[in-house]
């Protein structure tokens, strides 16, 4: 296959906005819909990328890398749904404030283990060892076909989300975080329906970080910095925390504009890229960010609207 | 005919209090030693503001916890009994049990059409697999549903409630939507005009009339009187006297304590 055409800061660009919008998209039902304001994302995250790295490394897999693969990510992504359970027993009944230091510590607690269990994660070092669970051909055919399989998950993952709004399921998610009481009253469980969300939300990030660190084929603790969430924590904002479209354009206005065309398409002299631009970036989301909350605190598509919903649905 | 109307009697749903005892710092609010209602088909609840009625309520939905003491629903969904105190609220609406809000509860966001649907839907519904569920939750309910608009001609059910009225007027049809057994109403017609209120006195008479155990907290006391076949009066915590309307209207520590001589 000839991907002369193909620039591979392309590849990697799309592919880093493809992940903060998978990201985004859970998130979008855990604060956007239920109300849980989960800071942890990069926890989840990270606990699924190194549980999968680990299994996938340090086995002496008797079977070929695919099938491998599949039984590390599928660990991987249980590992993230069991913490993200135990994580959601203990904040579930807390408020806000709880909530975030919670998840918060969590994504700290990940980030100290990967760096001193140095034995599994190889610490500070990393992990190498990584590899595509295929071989066809170059690096670059390589890496362009993991992002096609990433951009398919995710593209899985937003149909799920937009589709969730037009059941029963999503009805009962956004009437917990809108009314918890009400909806109790009403004979709704929501303590099991937050924890279950946010155990599902979780394995979902998990699997998310597990299929980043396969791309990335060396994992070290530098990738499980606070950017992560906020990343994810932005491009869903500033899009639209109550929309499923809002974590899409958000991920894309933001980090597209930054990962993909700044990188790209715009001949800024070399030595920028290795400190200018990313510190411009950080200050840019901030503005931006800062921005989007005084002029237009629901993010660029406003409400959730489900006047309008209603009506397409049983109108 | 007597015999019937015994059966109706018995089959009737009843709450029993029994020991039951909140306090908020140090404040004994509600300290009830043994108190059923339900004997009859439709109770008032009275008595002066701080007289636990509204907290009462809340414990037997468990949304306050007790400090103490034991709540049965007798004749509850299903036919057997079942001690509610020890249950989470979420598991009352299951058993037959509901209540209204005193103050203004809705979900921000949702459609008038969502809350119903809402009510209706039941945990079989609301699984994170089952994604083709909504046309047959609504096939399953919009009679109902339409029954409910019609009656209170709520107009189009697709847009938020807007109104502190209509909100409070949702708040009672999402609980009739429920199809209580045990109906308990805390000030529902606070907040609604006449002709609303009129509409739901008669749908609580008619649920009555059906089998529902119907309790009614309420500062209107033409509705009390007009409606209730026994009322409760409560005061500083528990309830001090029972009868029929006439007799609790006539009563002199009624009149002197709460309805002032005007309204004998």
């Amino acid at each position: 296959m000839n991907l002369n055409w193909l620039d591979a800061f392309l590849i990697s660009g799309l592919f880093s906005v493809v992940v903060i919008i998978g990201l985004a998209l859970l998130l979008h039902l855990q604060l956007g819909l239920t109300r849980i304001a989960n800071f942890g994302v990069v926890g989840f995250f990270g606990i699924g990328m190194y549980s999968f790295g680990v299994l996938f490394t340090k086995v002496d897999w008797p079977f070929g890398d695919l099938p491998a693969f599949l039984v590390s990510l599928a660990f991987g992504t249980l590992v993230a749904g069991l913490s993200g359970l135990l994580v959601g027993w203990l904040i579930a009944d807390l408020d806000e404030d709880g909530v975030l230091v919670g998840t918060l510590g969590f994504a700290t607690v990940v980030f100290i283990l990967a760096t001193t269990e140095q034995d599994l994660t190889g610490g500070a070092l990393g992990l190498g060892g990584l590899k595509f669970p295929y071989d066809v051909g170059t690096v670059k055919a390589d890496e362009f076909l993991w992002l096609i399989i990433v951009i398919i998950v995710v593209t899985l993952i937003f149909l799920y989300v937009w589709w969730v709004h037009r059941t029963p399921y999503g009805r009962l998610l956004i009437a917990t975080g809108a009314n918890e009481p009400l909806a109790r009253s009403l004979g709704k469980a929501t303590f099991r329906t937050k924890l279950w969300l946010f155990a599902v939300g979780s394995a979902g990030m998990g699997m998310i970080g597990a299929l980043f660190g396969v791309m990335e084929r060396f994992l070290a603790p530098e990738n499980l910095g606070i950017d992560v969430t906020l990343a994810a924590m932005v491009a869903l904002v500033i899009g639209g925390t109550a929309r499923a479209w809002g974590a899409v354009i958000g991920g894309f206005l933001i980090f597209g504009f930054f990962d993909i065309i700044v990188q790209s398409y715009i001949p800024f002299p070399k030595a920028w890229y290795g400190q200018a631009i990313p510190n411009a970036k950080l200050i840019v989301e901030g503005l931006v960010l800062m921005g989007v909350l005084l002029f237009r605190p629901l993010g660029i598509l406003g409400a959730m609207r489900r006047d309008k919903l209603m009506r397409r649905v049983h109108g | 005919m007597v015999s019937e109307m015994q059966q109706a009697t018995v089959t009737r749903p009843q709450i029993r209090v029994q020991n039951a005892v909140k306090s908020f710092s140090g404040r004994v609010v509600v300290d009830i030693d043994d108190l059923t209602l339900g004997d009859q088909p439709i109770e008032g609840l009275i008595g002066p503001n701080g007289a636990g009625k509204t907290t009462l309520m809340r414990m037997i939905m468990h949304s306050t916890p007790l400090d103490r003491g034991t709540i049965t629903l007798f004749n509850a969904n299903g036919g057997g009994d079942v001690v509610i105190s020890n249950l989470p609220t979420h598991w009352m609406a299951p058993h037959g049990l509901v209540k209204s809000n005193q103050v203004i509860m809705d979900f921000d966001n949702l459609t008038i059409l969502d809350s119903m649907l809402l009510a209706v839907s039941t945990a079989k519904y609301e699984q994170p697999h089952r994604i083709f569920d909504e046309k047959p939750l609504y096939d399953d309910n919009v009679e109902r549903m339409h029954e409910y608009m019609e009656y209170f001609d709520l107009g189009d059910p697709m847009r938020i409630a807007g109104s502190a009225g209509e909100k409070k007027l949702l708040d009672i049809i999402r609980c009739l939507l429920l199809e209580p057994k045990f109906l308990m109403l805390d000030e529902p017609t606070a907040g609604l005009p006449e002709e609303i209120t009129e509409k739901v006195v008669g749908l609580v008479r008619k649920l009555a009339d059906e089998g529902t155990s119907v309790v009614i907290v309420e500062h209107d006391l033409n509705v009390i009187w007009n409606l209730c076949d026994d009322v409760h009066f409560m005061a500083e915590g528990s309830v001090v006297l029972r009868g029929s309307p006439e007799e609790i209207r006539q009563n002199s520590t009624v009149v002197e304590k709460y309805l002032g001589e005007g309204h004998v």
